[in-house]
């Protein structure tokens, strides 16, 4: 197999093969957390630390796992990993836990894992597998970022908590329901594909 | 690699074994913070539930204010000023629309005059039912006067008639299941107290 670089890795995960503009995954976890920037941010590292350490376990230990009950294994420490944060996030960050209450537990389901540990950490070295997590992570929590900086600004006027309007503002009560994440989404996905498109056309011209 | 029957069985074993062990080890080693952080959120809520401001959030100054205000008697907490009694926060508990509620309800020393609401354990629908934890529904419930409402109707909706709260919009199951629980355990518990 090819040696990929770890620049290359990075700009796949986290722009060009980006998890939910690109590969549309992981998006369940970016509607339902998305309404405060802080909640994203802490989704994101959680959900990147599962994702790294996951796929740096389940490339190191490939060679060893019998084919056939791969994905058991996939799981049981995915999962494993997940509960990892989850107990941290009870102990040191309670407030946090309370904030994304199951959504912690869901991290387990999001897709992102799953497929990079099926599409790459399965196939690859531990440590390139282990920056593919990463990549991947930011990818997801730029994206989360995006969507949660106009969700929480236009519905509560604020950003990480910080008031920026003032009371002339009228909240958009819109903005911190479920339906305002799935504009955005799409918004966010058109205005990524349209940008990759002219720079993908300009650079095939040059 | 050879496929030989055991050594699937034999090597998933192995797995969960260690990684079981190490979840184990960290549940452990965590244990002791988790149920002080759980102690002091409740202590917190018993407080605000008295309507005692915390002018020091920090877990020594609450668990402090919370030992000079507050005894707990077969789950009922009274809350003391001085030598006389203020009121009792009791809990009470029912089903949402997802998953248990529990909560705890303050009354005045008289039981006429509820003094706060507040929830402990609740899974409603963010940003819908679980708003049922936002200080606007929750403030609604401080002082209101139910030394006039006929049994068992101490939190009614408005409009009906002799409503007094407002319920959550788009909510209508949790906030109905709120009322009705909360009118329940109000009820037991005023007999209980009123009977003595």
């Amino acid at each position: 197999m090819a040696k990929q670089k770890t620049r290359e890795i990075f700009s796949m995960g986290v722009w060009l093969d980006n998890p939910i503009l690109r590969q549309l995954i992981g998006i369940c976890s970016a509607l339902a957390v998305t309404n405060l920037l802080v909640n994203s941010l802490v989704m994101g590292i959680g959900t990147t630390f599962v994702t790294a350490f996951s796929s740096l376990t389940i490339s190191s230990i490939r060679n060893y796992t019998p084919n056939h009950i791969r994905m058991m294994v996939q799981v049981l420490i995915i999962a494993a990993y997940v509960i990892m944060v989850d107990i941290f996030l009870k102990a040191y960050m309670p407030e946090m836990s309370k904030a994304l209450g199951p959504y912690i537990g869901l991290i387990i389901t999001n897709c992102i894992i799953m497929g990079r540990a099926e599409a790459y950490a399965q196939k690859n070295k531990p440590m390139p597998s282990f920056f593919d997590g990463i990549a991947n992570g930011i990818g997801y929590t730029g994206v989360l970022l995006f969507i949660a900086f106009f969700r929480e600004l236009l519905g509560f006027g604020s950003l990480f908590g910080i008031q920026i309007f003032g009371d002339w503002w009228t909240p958009w009560t819109i903005m911190i329901m479920p339906p305002s994440a799935f504009f955005l989404l799409g918004i966010a996905i058109w205005l990524a594909h349209n940008l990759r498109e002219k720079y993908q056309s300009e650079g095939a011209k040059s | 690699m050879k496929k030989t029957f055991w050594y699937p069985i034999v090597f998933m074993a192995l797995l969960t074994a260690i990684f079981t062990f190490i979840l184990a080890f960290m549940n452990y080693s965590t244990a002791d913070r988790v149920a002080a952080n759980e102690e002091y959120e409740l202590q917190a809520k018993i407080l605000y539930v008295f309507d005692i401001p915390i002018e020091n959030d920090s877990v020594e100054a609450v668990d402090e204010l919370f030992n000079e205000k507050i005894t707990l008697e077969d789950d009922v907490y009274a809350y003391h000023e001085g030598d006389s009694v203020e009121g009792y926060a009791f809990p009470v508990a029912g089903s949402g629309l997802w998953g248990s509620i529990v909560g705890y309800v303050g009354i005045s020393e008289d039981y006429e005059t509820m003094l706060g609401l507040t929830f402990t354990q609740q899974s409603e629908t963010p940003g819908l039912g679980g708003r049922i934890e936002e200080e606007e529904f929750l403030s609604q419930f401080r002082g209101l006067d139910i030394s006039e409402s006929s049994e068992e109707e101490y939190v009614v909706y408005n409009p009906a008639p002799g409503g007094n709260v407002d319920a959550i919009a788009g909510a209508t199951l949790t906030s109905k299941s709120v009322a009705n629980f909360m009118n329940d355990d109000i009820h037991e518990f005023l007999q209980e107290r009123r009977g003595e």
